[in-house]
């Protein structure tokens, strides 16, 4: 054989085995792997300040007191007890008390006790970071015996829900305590959930593996491997979900998943989130200080013409800023529909023209650019100047923090809970703030405060009325137009056909919990 | 004697660029709109957590004195922690360094193997359809965007033809199930030192498509360099000696024509080196390459100071060292420019 013939065979013999060798459906699914192509990385993975997308990795690593689960279509929302098998809270609301459940053990092999749960919650708060504030109304945690934990508050709090939080209320076993955030981000956890994390390689991927003895349900067939696949290209993540070497993806754009739908390998799964998008207006410059000019700005917005070329018309229109699903969301809320000729005769009546505004955005939300472009054109009929202003989300809540009268006049932001309340959208966003920090509208309204601080009290004692008064205080802020309530955004997961046991759940962001699934 | 005092003078030179770059550096930190504490605080602080944090940072001691706290820092190599993810930076760059420079150096060798061949087979036969199809493909290489380059052959050989894995550094049953003992952080250094071919094959086989895509502009200006310099080298007359001498084609074309033909291709090739080790931000995402560039334009994105800075001074002295290296290389080869 002459030499360059023996190259040649050499090379192809090569090309043939990379092919037999797989890249393939086969391969990707083999050995009880699943696979989530994930498009952002985990920057910090200590239980204790994790407030990121790193909760998708610790949910199947380390697990709360209690879980939330969100309503549908024919159930309400409950929470289920998780790590606590049950709990009961005093007249006052002050005092709760968590029965822990038997058989539990960290995947040191240290058993679940009263003592590992104070010390957990102890140890995020006393590092204070992340979203270790949901913690605040907690006086003192005391252990009376090892399975009983009894948490004292300075005011009523519904602790329950503070407890199914997918941020700051992971229990850790007592070795861990002692660790610092270097220890936990080097690819080590100590939680009591059906998976441990075995490897975090920055940028690339975070392996985790199935612990024997897992105290829960563990399915037929259920993965014995997680892997998150970090893939910022969502050309990329759908040639993956495509081709079979990702189980389960997002941040598919919105325009490609027809063609997706259309495929039987793959399974599109839409559901309301929990994020919702609106713009704050300054309401400390003239003439936005005036409600009724912030309500004819509203009534410009082409809500359903940013639902439909925003999301494919998978989203919904927001009815205040509390979402749909979570408790307190207003069904009936009188918002303002788009009506271009009421809104110019509301002007005319306020004697406001030639308006000029701007509104910021962050650089890395598509959809905020297209309803601002959609919006400008509305308001241009109305002889409105709407100048938009991306910025990097640092800058543009830095702006805002600094000086209103300088400030922008629209901010358009997302909001998510830190837990599932609708404290947490009201409270942060129209709450009295004499230094700004995210109520960057600016808001004050002293009725609003009142009715808001009472509805927290109640959350913690009696919860349906506390409902209602949520839905007051929203109506409040409706009425008043504080905001510009543009769309909630849908939760839209690609998962392969063949997966079993897979929901949603928008109280988790986009967490998947491995757990309860099989192939 | 010289080109000691040469070298000499081009090191002096570099120390200036860095301590340049880091005071650059530090004064754009300052100007650049945005709030440490709060980043460092986290993704929604409250008000105490940023006053907090603002301690911990030591963001209210005087210019100066933060000035010179971050300057010898750098010159130790603490490079601290991330705003973003209390990450020690140091750490990060551990493990996305290595894979970086993977990558560079395979692009790199694909460059100068492709491009200065081609440049001299060309020159050799120019004006002939070999040299018109060679510049061709040279223009189309350069002309052509990375991401579109890195599309296409994802396209072709991947989903096309299934030769080649789409993205990462290696397939998934090395990288998940049974992974290479990381000791350098070199895959393919490491899986030979752990013993196993088949990981070393793999490894390879990932690194293919992203260093083609990589390596297809300074190919091209490479090709296109030594091409002309050739053509000018070929009409001296030691070459007319040469051949008059009834030396062989290829030992006046490699021998005598190309080492005085290298220069320009060489600094081409060199700059791209330093220039892939930040400048791949494409090619790494759409190949998902848990690279530098990846990591730093996070950091921007989130204005993580800190990371910004460490990766700066990095690559800021791999492109000084490269500079040294090509200034060095290029007196030792033609020693005018020592005197220059």
């Amino acid at each position: 054989m002459k030499r360059r013939d023996f190259m040649k065979t050499s090379v192809l013999a090569a090309l043939a085995t990379a092919a037999s060798s797989g890249f393939n459906l086969a391969m990707a699914q083999g050995n009880g792997i699943f696979t989530l192509a994930y498009p952002t990385s985990f920057p910090d993975l200590d239980p204790a300040t994790s407030f990121s997308n790193d909760g998708a990795v610790l949910a199947n690593a380390y697990e709360g007191l209690t879980r939330y689960i969100s309503a549908t279509e024919t159930e309400p929302s409950r929470i289920e007890p998780l790590l606590a098998q049950s709990w009961e809270v005093s007249e006052d609301g002050l005092t709760w008390t968590f029965k822990l459940r038997e058989g539990v053990t960290f995947h040191d092999g240290e058993a679940l006790t009263a003592a590992a749960v104070k010390g957990s919650i102890e140890r995020t708060r006393q590092i204070g970071g992340g979203a270790s504030f949901i913690w605040s109304p907690v006086v003192s945690i005391e252990a009376p015996d090892a399975m009983t934990v009894v948490f004292v508050l300075s005011e009523p709090q519904p602790l329950d829900l503070i407890a199914s939080a997918g941020f700051a209320a992971w229990i850790q076993s007592p070795a861990s305590l002692s660790q610092d955030n270097a220890w936990f981000n080097a690819g080590n956890d100590a939680g009591t959930g059906p998976f441990r994390i075995v490897r975090y390689e920055p940028g690339q991927r975070l392996v985790m593996e199935r612990v024997e003895g897992y105290w829960g349900n563990v399915p037929e067939g259920a993965f014995q491997t997680v892997a998150f696949e970090i893939v910022e290209d969502v050309t990329l993540i759908q040639n993956m979900l495509e081709s079979g070497q990702a189980d389960w993806g997002y941040s598919v754009p919105f325009e490609n998943l027809d063609l997706m739908k259309e495929n039987p390998d793959l399974k599109v799964v839409v559901n309301p989130s929990f994020e919702t998008l609106f713009g704050l207006y300054n309401t400390k410059r003239a003439p936005l200080d005036n409600p009724k000019v912030r309500l004819a700005l509203s009534m410009a917005f082409p809500y359903d013409d940013v639902i439909m070329a925003g999301t494919a018309g998978l989203g919904t229109r927001a009815k205040g800023v509390v979402p749909t699903g979570i408790w307190g969301h207003d069904a009936d809320a009188p918002i303002p529909p788009t009506d271009l000729e009421a809104a110019a005769a509301i002007l005319a009546e306020e004697g406001v023209s030639g308006l000029e505004l701007v509104m910021t955005y962050s650089t890395t939300q598509e959809i905020s650019a297209l309803a601002g472009e959609l919006w400008k054109a509305n308001l241009e009929t109305l002889g409105v100047t709407l100048t938009l202003q991306p910025m990097a989300w640092e800058a543009q809540w830095q702006m805002a923090k600094s000086d209103p009268a300088s400030a922008q006049d629209i901010f358009v932001m997302y909001w998510w809970p830190t837990y599932v309340t609708p404290h947490d959208y009201l409270l942060s966003l129209f709450r009295s703030e004499d230094e700004p920090l995210f109520n960057l509208g600016y808001y004050s309204n002293p009725k609003f405060d009142e009715v808001l601080d009472e509805a927290a009290r109640l959350s913690g004692v009696d919860r349906p009325k506390a409902e209602e008064m949520f839905i007051e205080a929203q109506r409040i802020v409706v009425e008043d137009a504080a905001a510009v309530f543009m769309l909630d955004r849908p939760n839209v997961h690609i998962i392969r056909s063949d997966i079993k046991g897979y929901t949603d759940n928008p109280a988790y962001g986009h967490v998947t919990f491995v757990g309860d699934m099989s192939r | 004697m010289n080109i000691i005092r040469y070298i000499l003078r081009r090191m002096v030179l570099s120390a200036f660029v860095v301590v340049g770059v880091t005071f650059l550096v530090f004064t754009v930190a300052q100007v650049v709109p945005s709030d440490p504490a709060a980043l460092y605080a986290g993704p929604r602080p409250s008000a105490e957590q940023i006053a907090k944090a603002r301690v911990e940072l030591n963001l209210d001691a005087p210019l100066p004195t933060r000035f010179l706290t971050f300057a010898s820092a750098m010159a130790t190599g603490d490079f601290g922690v991330s705003y973003k993810s209390r990450r020690l930076i140091l750490e990060d760059l551990k493990a996305y360094l290595p894979a970086t420079l993977e990558l560079a150096v395979f692009s790199t060798a694909i460059a100068l193997l492709f491009g200065v061949p081609l440049g001299v087979m060309a020159a050799a036969r120019q004006g002939r359809w070999f040299d018109r199809l060679a510049s061709l493909s040279a223009i189309a290489s350069v002309a052509m965007p990375t991401f579109f380059l890195a599309m296409l052959l994802q396209l072709i050989f991947s989903q096309w033809l299934g030769v080649m894995p789409l993205s990462g550094r290696t397939s998934r049953e090395v990288g998940i199930t049974d992974p290479v003992a990381q000791v350098t952080g070199f895959l393919l250094i490491d899986s030979l030192l752990a013993g196993r071919p088949a990981a070393f094959g793999n490894a390879m086989l990932h690194l293919i498509l992203p260093a083609l895509t990589l390596a297809s502009y300074p190919a091209g200006v490479a090709m296109r360099l030594t091409r002309s310099a050739m053509i000018e080298i070929l009409q001296r007359r030691h070459i007319t000696a040469a051949r008059a001498l009834g030396l062989s084609q290829r030992r006046i074309l490699f021998g005598h024509a190309l080492p005085n033909a290298m220069g320009p291709a060489l600094t081409v090739i060199g700059l791209s080196f330093a220039f892939a080790l930040t400048g791949a931000v494409l090619v790494e995402i759409i190949f998902a390459w848990p690279g530098l560039g990846r990591y730093v334009s996070e950091a921007i994105l989130a204005k993580d100071f800190p990371v910004i800075a460490a990766v700066t001074m990095v690559v800021t002295i791999c492109y000084v060292v490269m500079n040294l290296i090509i200034d060095v290389a290029q007196a030792l080869v033609d020693p005018r420019v020592a005197l220059t």
